[in-house]
């Protein structure tokens, strides 16, 4: 038996899959989730792009806990959703294509919060100049991440 | 119901049936618009909450562009999806919910906008907002999560 099975066949992925609640529960709290990570990133990646200039570029680092707080319910709701039926979804294309866009979101955010957050840090102006190279990552952070909103919804849809 | 079946008949419903990508593009678009909408109203009421102060509020409250963008959105591709599964979805407790909680959630959003502007938006500029308007933040959160709560509870009614 191997590893998905073993994991739909636990106790937790039964006990998701079978509930009334469970699955119900669970898809909820990863909406919700979604809408906190795309809106803070959304708003940082887009103040990096340059709109909303009046907003200090340096303090928009004060919108990571929620973006950490979705990412964290996300993480957590998503497993409780591929626990329930992990062959189905490890078989979906659009479920790896999800994956491989959060991957890449991931270390886009870790990319942009190295250029702005921390390079800046040290005694700079609350909005250092944005080098163009930064903007194509805060660019491709929002295609990364609305890429994923996507290939997530269309999982039901695609073999 | 006859509105209801007549809806689910209509050229509109048909396409809906008959092209398969139709379905779940309305969907995606649905979710991208809950992003805005949602994602815009939290960062606003929990700006108003405290979070975030670095961030001047009267920037923050200017993100209501993008709410009114994601509730556009979603009202159109809400009355598509509506249309297609209009006997199921009209007759649904968890879509009646859904639809209460807007009206509600839209109500103490006019309450927060009359606070603006009765008050000048000198609050605003002092970055105060007085104990009311904190509770319309509070209850703004509270009734979106439940619009997002029943709505996706409809799929199992």
């Amino acid at each position: 038996m191997g590893f998905l099975e073993w994991l739909q066949g636990t106790w937790f992925g039964v006990l998701v899959a079978e509930s009334l609640w469970g699955y119900p529960i669970f898809e909820t709290i990863h909406t919700i989730g979604m809408a906190m990570m795309i809106g803070s990133l959304g708003l940082i990646n887009l103040r990096v792009l340059g709109y909303k200039p009046e907003l200090p570029l340096l303090d928009t680092r004060q919108l990571l806990p929620l973006a950490w707080i979705g990412f964290t319910l996300n993480a957590i709701s998503g497993t409780a959703l591929f626990t329930s039926d992990a062959v189905y979804f490890w078989g979906k294309y659009t479920f790896r294509i999800k994956m491989i866009l959060i991957i890449l979101g991931g270390i886009n955010a870790a990319l942009l919060g190295g250029r702005v957050f921390r390079e800046a840090a040290a005694g700079a102006p609350a909005s250092p100049p944005v080098l163009t190279g930064t903007k194509w990552i805060a660019f491709l952070s929002l295609v990364f991440w609305f890429g994923a909103v996507i290939a997530g919804r269309l999982i039901a849809y695609t073999p | 119901m006859e509105f209801l079946v007549w809806l689910e008949s209509t050229p509109i419903a048909n396409a809906i049936r008959t092209i398969p990508w139709l379905y779940p593009m309305f969907e995606t678009g649905h979710y991208i618009g809950l992003s805005l909408l949602v994602g815009g109203i939290m960062l606003i009421d929990l700006r108003v909450l405290g979070f975030a102060r670095g961030l001047p509020l009267k920037s923050m409250i200017g993100l209501l562009p993008f709410v009114w963008v994601g509730f556009v959105i979603n009202v159109f591709t809400g009355s598509m999806l509506f249309i297609y599964g209009a006997t199921n979805f009209g007759t649904n407790a968890a879509f009646m919910l859904k639809m209460g909680f807007m009206v509600v959630a839209g109500l103490n959003a006019l309450a927060f906008d009359l606070s603006v502007r009765r008050s000048g938006g000198s609050w605003v500029a002092a970055d105060r907002p007085p104990t009311l308007v904190k509770g319309f933040a509070t209850l703004s959160l509270v009734f979106w999560i439940c619009v997002v709560t029943t709505g996706r509870w409809m799929a199992y009614l």
